[in-house]
């Protein structure tokens, strides 16, 4: 071997060497980039592979119930199931189609056609029965899913429906009680995480990973089923009988603001809520004339809609007069049929007049001449600031959702003209629950409560209750004002224009009230009664309002004897339900009627 | 003379020496590659192959065996009777290429394999193999003229008819590249020159450069004919908007390195192998084992493939003679330049180019001729007098 070639070895070795550490440098670099994929990317492509290998599906959550006064269920669950296919898990297609439109009354078309379509999973049909469910699911066949779902249950259909509301396609709350207490009811879904493969066939080895679902809590609320299901029951006969457009009637304990009832009929089946009245549409109607008709149907007139309130809203007037001291019970009027407001004639609804009368008597004639004189002699600054103070400027705060404000003039705006027809309840307008809230804080010692239903959410188990508060405004009027009130309205039904609402062995104040909706020359009324009892300590109060009667539509004729006959069956039965409170049987701890509470 | 003699006979008497660090480590690199072709596969052909969950691992072992056997019977035949092949090798490659263009076996959305006695067989294979002897035995030809530039020139010339057919017929950029790296590494190391390599590294650098600077520009002046590989290059520099085209594959290995983290797993627990990474079993197989086997795994296998460059560094440096080392060499960079491809490829280092990841992914063309390789190496191993160690 010679030294040339030696030398030629050399640089040879040295070479090779060379390629060897520039490879080892290259790896080296490699390393360096996998260090910082696997340590510092690591965080971040790990979620990225869990989202793409986990699928993720939810467990529903069953919505709380709504239950009343009795414990009596008005909104509840119902199992019902949705029945879907995993294409490439079907071993037998030719059965699963014979058994599935056979079981879910189907065509062998529409099913054929789910079945043999390529997809990872294909939905036949939901809201199936969870009976039919069983069945389906009995047949074991491989490939059918039968998926258990929840679907709000109403098990009285229409009852109250304006009131507990109903709930969408993912159970959210749509109207009613179930929007506002959504985050009560609705509870928290669980899910269940599986491991996927690319196809998204679930991979059994990895296992799954299950939260449970909390269950949503269950609303108890102070609208007593019977109570309504009577208001119901009358309000449905008196829009017959008048051929009435609509007729309300709310219940409520003016003491601290509990509805017993609040009906608006028509009202709708809460189990069909998408349905429209038969009759009601003609032919094909657009997506948006439907959806007007379903919002109108769904529409709650005591909180939604504003009216002008009549003579009831005489109350205020008087409570505000005897409050500012402008009158007093033996202050004596004299009522010519007419009272000259500036260069305006406003009548009286009795043209001939009442001629000489006191105060209570011009109450219990609803004169108007005697009430612009008050109002007159209250001025706009008192009067708007009793207005205010009474409450009637901002909203109730009812637990229900779009309560209408109050539409009234602007201060700067009131003239003689304008006051003089405040003074009897003209020419602004307030909701039927607003009326029901002033009256009832006049009568009730000069406290505004706030009207409700929501008295409590707890879960099923008893665990987690949270009784609701609600605010009251004390000495919105003072208690002998109020305690005078009281008197005064006891004499409207005792001898006055509210006598049709008078009840042997009862003692029942009230007001009636007619208005003429506008275009004053419609010829269209609105008939009201505001009737409470008893009248020295009111526990119930309640208000009937006739929309556009046919023939008589005067408020004492036509509403009054509504409220009698509400009075005449749920008198007794409150008594009842407050004597067995009282004798420590707890019926329901939510009940209704009595002071204490 | 007389040391001739010797020297024969020193040969004899260490006639059954056996490289058996480099036999080890190859044999590692095949059990652990037989490990994770099931791990990877098993799954798949599970769904494929109606139950038959080792379907790939029995074909892969068939290769694996027969490949050994062949491996050894080319580590027992002097390395010098292959000489004579050098220019029918040369020329098999190109026939076997062209043969392509007419029968060609379609895979993949690629022509790159020959069916022949029903066993697919891809040219490729053969042109890196035919490459290695060609050029070595060339350069032992060319004595000093290679060290003029002409010599160096022709060297450098002889593999690109080839790495052009591979490229514009199979459309296999990434073998075009192993020859043509094998042919400059082993001419690298046998020319003493320097600076000309360091020029030509630094004219591949600019020009790779200026050719991704193009296509970005063209990107952004919202051109649309951008062709196959223009995309790669926009899915490498950016794979998540390009998730679900192009840059698929290497998002989907990305989640696997990512989501193997340092300790990994754990073997077969990987699950990006569920049809998340198509045919994981073939180029992508790293990043399953990387999501398997964590850093701790992947740095492994890298050391590996270290120990083996370096027992191939040994044998060329102690080789009998020019031949053998550049042989060794040429294997060397073959082996060196697929595995570095691979890695870089599956961790979004360089652009997507389908390449394997030798001994380790599923292919029996790939394993067989690898497997004759390491017995041309091994051959030579077998050369190497003791007193030179």
């Amino acid at each position: 071997m010679s030294k040339k070639d030696n030398a030629h070895k050399t640089y040879h070795r040295n070479k090779t060497v060379t390629v060897m550490f520039l490879c080892v440098l290259i790896f080296m670099i490699l390393i360096g980039r996998l260090v910082y994929l696997m340590v510092f990317q690591s965080e971040y492509y790990t979620q990225k592979a869990k989202e793409l290998h986990e699928r993720e599906r939810t467990i529903k959550a069953a919505r709380g119930r709504i239950i009343d006064a009795n414990g009596e269920i008005l909104a509840d669950n119902r199992t019902v199931c949705t029945i879907s296919v995993i294409h490439n898990q079907i071993e037998d297609a030719e059965e699963v189609i014979r058994v599935l439109s056979k079981e879910l009354e189907l065509s062998e078309e529409y099913v054929r056609k789910r079945v043999e379509k390529y997809s990872s999973i294909e939905k036949i049909k939901s809201n199936v029965d969870k009976s039919v469910g069983d069945i389906i699911r009995n047949y074991e066949l491989a490939g059918v899913k039968v998926d258990e779902d929840y679907k709000r249950y109403y098990p009285y259909d229409s009852l109250a429906s304006k009131v507990l509301g109903f709930t969408g396609g993912d159970n959210q709350g749509i109207i009613g009680l179930e929007v506002i207490y959504e985050e009560y009811l609705q509870g928290e879904p669980g899910t269940i995480l599986t491991v996927t493969d690319a196809k998204g066939v679930e991979v059994s080895e990895a296992g799954e990973e299950r939260i449970e679902p909390i269950n949503g809590r269950d609303l108890y609320i102070s609208l007593d089923m019977n109570i309504q299901s009577y208001a119901t029951q009358l309000a449905i006969q008196t829009m017959e009988t008048k051929q009435a457009e609509s007729v309300s009637i709310i219940v409520m304990n003016p003491q601290n603001g509990e509805l017993m009832a609040m009906v608006n009929v028509p009202e709708f089946d809460l189990n069909n809520p998408y349905t429209l009245p038969e009759g009601s549409v003609e032919g094909e109607v657009s997506e948006e004339k439907r959806q007007e008709l379903l919002n109108a149907m769904w529409r709650n007139g005591c909180i939604n809609d504003t009216y002008e309130p009549g003579s009831t809203f005489k109350i205020v007037t008087a409570a505000a007069s005897l409050e500012e001291g402008v009158v007093t019970l033996q202050d004596s009027f004299s009522c010519p049929g007419y009272i000259m407001v500036g260069d305006r004639r406003i009548r009286c609804h009795k043209v001939s007049g009442h001629g000489a009368e006191d105060f209570v008597q011009a109450t219990m004639n609803s004169c108007n001449p005697v009430f612009v004189t008050l109002g007159l002699r209250l001025g706009v600054d008192n009067y708007y600031k009793y207005f205010e103070q009474f409450g009637l400027l901002s909203k109730t705060g009812i637990d229900l959702p779009g309560e209408a404000g109050t539409i009234m003039h602007k201060k700067e705006n009131i003239g003689q003209v304008e006051l003089a027809t405040i003074s009897f309840g003209q020419s602004f307008q307030i909701t039927p629950i607003q009326l029901a809230v002033t009256a009832a804080s006049i009568v009730n010692g000069g406290r505004r409560v706030t009207p409700h239903f929501g008295v409590r959410a707890a879960y099923a188990d008893g665990s987690g209750s949270q009784s609701f508060t609600y605010q009251i405004k004390e000495n919105i009027v003072s208690k002998e004002t109020s305690e005078t009130m009281r008197y005064i309205l006891e004499q409207v039904v005792e001898n006055g224009g509210g006598k049709n609402a008078y009840i042997e062995g009862y003692r029942i104040g009230g007001k009636t009230a007619t208005s003429q909706t506008l275009p004053r020359n419609s010829g269209k009324y609105i008939a009201s009664f505001l009737g409470f009892a008893p009248a020295d300590n009111p526990t119930v109060l309640a208000i009937c309002i006739i929309k556009h009667p046919q023939g008589t539509y005067y408020g004492g004729q036509i509403a009054a004897p509504v409220i009698k006959e509400l009075f005449e069956n749920i008198l007794p039965y409150l008594d009842k339900m407050d004597y067995n409170n009282k004798s420590g049987k707890n019926y329901n701890e939510s009940h209704v009627g009595t002071e204490e509470n | 003379m007389s040391e001739r003699v010797l020297s024969r006979r020193k040969t004899n008497s260490i006639a059954n020496y056996m490289d058996y660090s480099l036999l080890f480590i190859v044999i590692f690199l095949l059990g652990f590659g037989l490990v994770m072709v099931y791990s990877t596969s098993s799954y798949e052909a599970n769904l494929s192959f109606d139950g038959d969950s080792a379907w790939y691992f029995r074909k892969q072992l068939g290769a694996t065996i027969l490949g050994v056997a062949v491996m050894m019977v080319v580590a027992n035949i002097p390395y010098h009777f292959w000489e004579r092949f050098a220019v029918l090798g040369y020329v098999v490659s190109v026939i076997m290429i062209l043969l392509i263009i007419p029968f060609g076996h379609e895979s993949h959305g690629a022509k790159r394999w020959l069916r022949i006695f029903g066993i697919s067989i891809q040219p490729a294979e053969i042109a890196k193999l035919g490459m290695i002897l060609f050029l070595a035995s060339m350069i032992c030809t060319m004595g000093k003229k290679i060290r003029n530039r002409k010599g160096f020139y022709t060297v450098l010339a002889v593999p690109v008819p080839i790495a052009l057919m591979l490229w514009k017929i199979t459309s296999n950029m990434s073998s075009a590249i192993i020859v043509m790296g094998i042919a400059v590494l082993m001419l690298f190391v046998s020319c003493p020159d320097y600076k000309r390599f360091i020029l030509l590294g630094l004219l591949t650098i600019v020009g790779a450069a200026l050719i991704v600077f193009i296509i970005v520009k063209m990107a952004e002046s919202g051109a649309d004919d951008l062709n196959f590989r223009g995309a790669r290059i926009l899915a490498w520099l950016d794979p998540e908007a390009y998730a679900s085209g192009k840059g698929f594959q290497t998002l989907q290995g990305l989640y696997a390195i990512g989501s193997g983290g340092i300790l990994g797993k754990g073997l077969g627990a990987s699950k990006q192998k569920l049809g998340f990474i198509p045919e994981a079993q073939n180029d992508m197989i790293f990043s399953i084992i990387c999501e398997e086997l964590g850093l701790f795994g992947a740095i492994a296998v890298i050391l590996m493939f270290i120990m083996l460059i370096w027992r191939f560094m040994i044998i060329a440096n102690n080789a009998p003679d020019l031949f053998g080392a550049l042989l060794v060499v040429g294997v060397l960079g073959h082996i060196a330049i697929q595995v570095i491809l691979n890695i870089a490829v599956v961790t979004n280092t360089i652009p997507n180019t389908g390449i394997s990841l030798p001994f380790i992914s599923y292919g029996g063309t790939s394993v067989m001729f690898l497997l004759i390789e390491i017995g041309l190496v091994l051959s030579v191993a077998r050369g190497i007098r003791l007193k030179d160690l």
